[in-house]
């Protein structure tokens, strides 16, 4: 079975923001929430650089290991996904994550934090596949439909890339090839290193 | 002649001195700015990297990485430890060496006014639920999380405005009593005298060593709980410093759970009947005479 990974080109990535709007509407993400953000270092700099990152889908995953309720898990293909209905909204996994990738909406009482939201890889969560529960609580399930997640579907300048690890390897291989210069990619290293 | 040169030095040489004066100036500054020296593009991978990982999470090796290994491997145990040795080390106290008693029939001593009684009960009932939600939040595995915890973290967040509140007032009654004392450190020599079945009059005020301790952890470390407590619940600091308040409201939390234990044994069967004196406010006088000499009546 293939791994599936993230890849953000930030040679290529412009800081159009079209993926955080893509995720944001196409899973109907509550105000407040952004399961990926796109940064910009030295604006209007010479050296100015640009990445979108969401979750990682870390191959060990800190927070499966810091969640005091086992709400997170990762599937066989390598995409980390939470059960909303155990989470509890402690908070740890924001905590343990290099990436900020788990975000909290606001709850119902006193305000304190309702159940972590985070990418999917577009893969939904625990619930039936294409159910309506499934649906409301983790948006779409693209990966069971065969495509790629929205974000890295809509990329215009193709810099962000998702999806089999190899390929996504190739593909940006080729690229650094190319253009004669580069290093390796972002958040590679951190995500998915083995130790 | 004399013209020609004059015209030359005005119109050629002069100017052209000023110019390349003003452009060694000029480069001279251009050398000293980064922005400018910098050409496009020529930042390595590895620098803008690094400050693309300080605009997310901080210094996720420093902070992230102990808070991460903390919480996955040791926090847990450290509780579970707590919950099953210092109950055990009270059984077998409690077995070889067992109960104080002391004549609750004869003459009583007014020790806990009803303002006292009220503010400790106040106390009592919200850190009690403290210690209960937060161990359901640290063994939320065993109960399946979900709604139930959640819950429990809801539960833990009112109560503690609540203790915040107790905790205030307890310490501005219990304060003078509560002071350390030369006697003090016999007491801590003797263990307070629980290691013997003797009755022998050890040396205490109105507040014996191990209260003292147990009243400036629950107060003082009372306070850091609700400080760190706040900033876990409100999320409004860095992520680095998110971390740290983690690691801190756990470690203590741990200790507070222990002496909460320690309290709980002492009160409801070490001394038999001294759970009593909190309800009714009095103490008998042999108890007071005995595991409070020091104190006048």
């Amino acid at each position: 079975m293939g791994r599936m990974k993230f890849l953000c080109d930030v040679e290529r990535c412009i800081d159009c923001s079209g993926c955080v709007v893509a995720c944001k509407e196409g899973n109907q993400i509550p105000v407040g929430v952004n399961r990926r953000r796109v940064i910009t270092i030295n604006q209007g700099k010479p050296g100015e650089k640009s990445i979108s990152v969401a979750c990682m889908h870390c191959a060990d995953a800190p927070c499966i290991a810091v969640c005091p309720v086992d709400a997170i898990y990762q599937r066989d293909d390598g995409i980390v996904l939470v059960s909303k209905e155990t989470c509890i909204g402690c908070g740890y996994c924001f905590m343990a994550c290099p990436f900020g990738a788990p975000q909290f909406p606001s709850g119902q009482v006193f305000g304190a934090r309702g159940a972590m939201d985070k990418c999917t890889f577009c893969a939904g969560g625990p619930e039936e596949n294409f159910s309506e529960k499934e649906r409301k609580l983790y948006g779409q399930n693209r990966i069971a439909e065969g495509k790629v997640p929205l974000c890295a579907a809509m990329c215009a300048t193709k810099s962000l890339l998702a999806g089999d690890a190899d390929i996504v390897a190739d593909v940006y291989r080729e690229r650094v090839f190319k253009r004669g210069s580069g290093s390796n990619a972002w958040g590679w290293d951190k995500a998915y290193k083995k130790k | 002649m004399n013209y020609y040169y004059k015209v030359i030095m005005k119109r050629i040489l002069i100017p052209a001195c000023i110019a390349a004066t003003g452009m060694v100036a000029a480069m001279v500054y251009a050398g000293t700015d980064p922005v400018i020296v910098t050409p496009i593009g020529a930042g390595t991978g590895t620098s803008s990297f690094i400050q693309m990982n300080d605009a997310f999470t901080g210094d996720w090796q420093q902070y992230g990485q102990t808070f991460t290994n903390l919480q996955a491997g040791l926090f847990d145990q450290l509780f579970l430890v707590i919950l099953t040795l210092i109950p055990a080390v009270f059984l077998l106290h409690y077995i070889l060496i067992g109960a104080k008693h002391f004549d609750h029939e004869g003459e009583d001593v007014y020790f806990f006014s009803s303002t006292t009684r009220l503010i400790h009960w106040v106390a009592a009932v919200s850190f009690s639920l403290l210690v209960v939600t937060g161990l359901m939040i640290i063994f939320g595995k065993l109960l399946g999380g979900g709604t139930l915890i959640m819950g429990g973290r809801i539960v833990h967040i009112a109560s503690a405005l609540v203790f915040a509140v107790a905790a205030v007032f307890m310490f501005l009654i219990w304060l003078k009593d509560m002071l350390p004392m030369p006697y003090d450190i016999a007491w801590l020599f003797i263990m307070g005298g629980y290691l013997s079945k003797k009755k022998k009059p050890i040396p205490a005020g109105k507040f014996n060593a191990g209260q003292k301790m147990w009243f400036w952890l629950a107060t003082v470390g009372g306070l850091v709980m609700a400080y760190t407590g706040w900033y876990l619940y409100t999320f409004q600091v860095t992520t680095d410093q998110l971390r740290i308040l983690a690691i801190i409201h756990n470690f203590l939390g741990a200790a507070m759970i222990a002496m909460f234990l320690v309290h709980l044994y002492m009160s409801m069967f070490a001394i038999k009947g001294a759970l009593t004196s909190m309800i009714t406010g009095y103490k008998p006088r042999e108890e007071v005479e005995i595991l409070h000499s020091r104190y006048k009546i």
